[in-house]
């Protein structure tokens, strides 16, 4: 290859690989999906949650978190599962006081009509029962 | 042949009798949860069907037998690997459609699954049954069946030129199921498998029971099994004696199963993926060397 066409090349490529060196700087950081980040229906937000203390769903909800939540926020709810690192939203602590203040009905919509990244569970978890298991369990992370 | 139709009637009676009883029952009874976490169970199918709309993408492989040991790491370097690539959809509650390739034979196959029971929690319908059928097509190029000269079996030693039909193949299947508390799922099932062509000195039709299960140790892990047992029929043979190169086939593995993915690897003694497959063809004895690793993992999409 002569000489000139490898300057020719050059010059893009130091631009290219300046440009994404900034655009790493100014690009947006990752954001704590914090519950004012969320717009909940205010059907959901008064939703009461027909099961709530029913300790025959215990095991039910363990057993769908263990299978449908866990992969991504972690064992026990910290956000930290092994699919934690390749998503941008950056999962709020189950254990967080702030989590816990919402309702029953904010957490229901959270966990199974979802946002973005948090998927929706509707097809998943077909049961309301087993879906108010799931946020008995959540409760039990504090 | 009696003493088939006693096990049949002895099994089937008890659970007539269950039914009469919890008819009268008027409180709505929900389907128990999860019996199995796959539509899959190694070799065999569950009575687990996922919601409708779902679209389910399947791996099946299997690999050489372990018998060479290092010299090909256990099966993982032999040639002789068997893969299927399968797609199923489920177009109403309980009803399962689907097709597969793989390469054993070349075999395109076409399959059907419904689910006409489902168990309920409060027992007032103590299994799940269903019902499973295959029809596959044999798509290895005319070569691989000699001569392409065939027989027809009662037309004495006329011979006739090989043709479609003549590739198909069938399996059925009735498949009982129950969820025995939170850690035991058990299957069992009675098949007919059909081939339209065979070798001269197999049968045509081959009638097997299954025996299949989970036992889960964790929220997300079991152990599984498959044992697939091909009887030996006089009544149904077309040889004098019933050949004896039918092999039961038993499997056994680990099943890990997430949202949308079900993973099981597992050893087992056959090498074909097809249910008619392994019930005609399947000649290896069960023993050490004959084991060979497999893995499944399957893909479900929601719409």
């Amino acid at each position: 290859m002569k000489k000139g066409k490898i300057k020719f090349l050059t010059y893009p490529l130091v631009v290219l690989f300046a440009g994404m060196l900034l655009a790493a700087f100014v690009s947006p950081t990752e954001s704590t999906n914090m519950p004012e980040n969320w717009d909940i229906p205010a059907k959901y937000k008064e939703m009461k949650n027909p099961h709530a203390g029913d300790a025959s769903l215990d095991r039910v909800g363990k057993m769908l978190f263990a299978k449908h939540c866990k992969s991504c926020h972690g064992n026990i709810g910290l956000g930290d599962g092994p699919k934690a690192a390749s998503m941008t939203a950056k999962m709020m602590p189950f254990n967080d006081p702030k989590f816990q203040a919402q309702t029953d009905g904010e957490i229901y919509y959270q966990s199974i009509i979802g946002m973005e990244e948090m998927p929706n569970f509707e097809k998943k978890i077909l049961e309301e029962e087993d879906r108010w298991a799931v946020v008995n369990f959540l409760r039990s992370l504090k | 042949m009696k003493n088939y139709i006693l096990f049949v009637l002895l099994t089937v009676i008890p659970f007539t009798a269950l039914f009469a009883q919890d008819e009268e029952e008027k409180v709505k009874d929900r389907p128990v949860r999860a019996p199995f976490a796959s539509g899959y169970l190694i070799d065999n199918q569950t009575t687990m069907i996922p919601i409708k709309g779902t679209l389910e993408f399947a791996i099946q492989h299997k690999f050489g037998t372990i018998e060479n040991g290092m010299s090909d790491f256990f099966g993982i370097y032999a040639p002789a690997a068997n893969i299927r690539l399968a797609l199923n959809y489920v177009p109403f509650k309980n009803f399962q459609t689907g097709i597969g390739l793989s390469k054993e034979k070349m075999n395109t196959d076409l399959n059907a699954k419904w689910t006409i029971l489902e168990q309920t929690r409060e027992n007032t319908i103590p299994v799940a049954v269903a019902l499973y059928g295959v029809v596959a097509i044999d798509g290895r190029n005319e070569s691989a069946f000699g001569t392409g000269q065939v027989w027809h079996s009662g037309e004495g030693r006329a011979v006739f030129n090989m043709n479609f039909a003549d590739r198909l193949s069938y399996f059925s299947q009735l498949i009982i199921g129950r969820k025995f508390g939170n850690a035991l799922s058990l299957q069992t099932g009675v098949s007919f498998t059909h081939y339209n062509m065979v070798e001269r000195n197999f049968d045509h039709d081959k009638i097997g029971v299954h025996f299949n299960g989970r036992v889960n140790f964790s929220p997300q892990s079991s152990f599984i099994f498959n044992y697939d047992a091909p009887l030996n029929i006089q009544q149904i043979s077309e040889q004098l004696q019933v050949p004896d190169h039918h092999q039961p086939n038993v499997s056994f593995g680990i099943e890990i199963a997430t949202s949308t993915h079900a993973f099981q690897i597992y050893m087992g003694n056959a090498k074909g993926i097809i249910p008619q497959d392994i019930m005609m063809w399947n000649s290896n004895k069960f023993n050490f060397d004959n084991l060979a690793f497999g893995f499944t993992i399957t893909r479900l999409w929601n719409f």
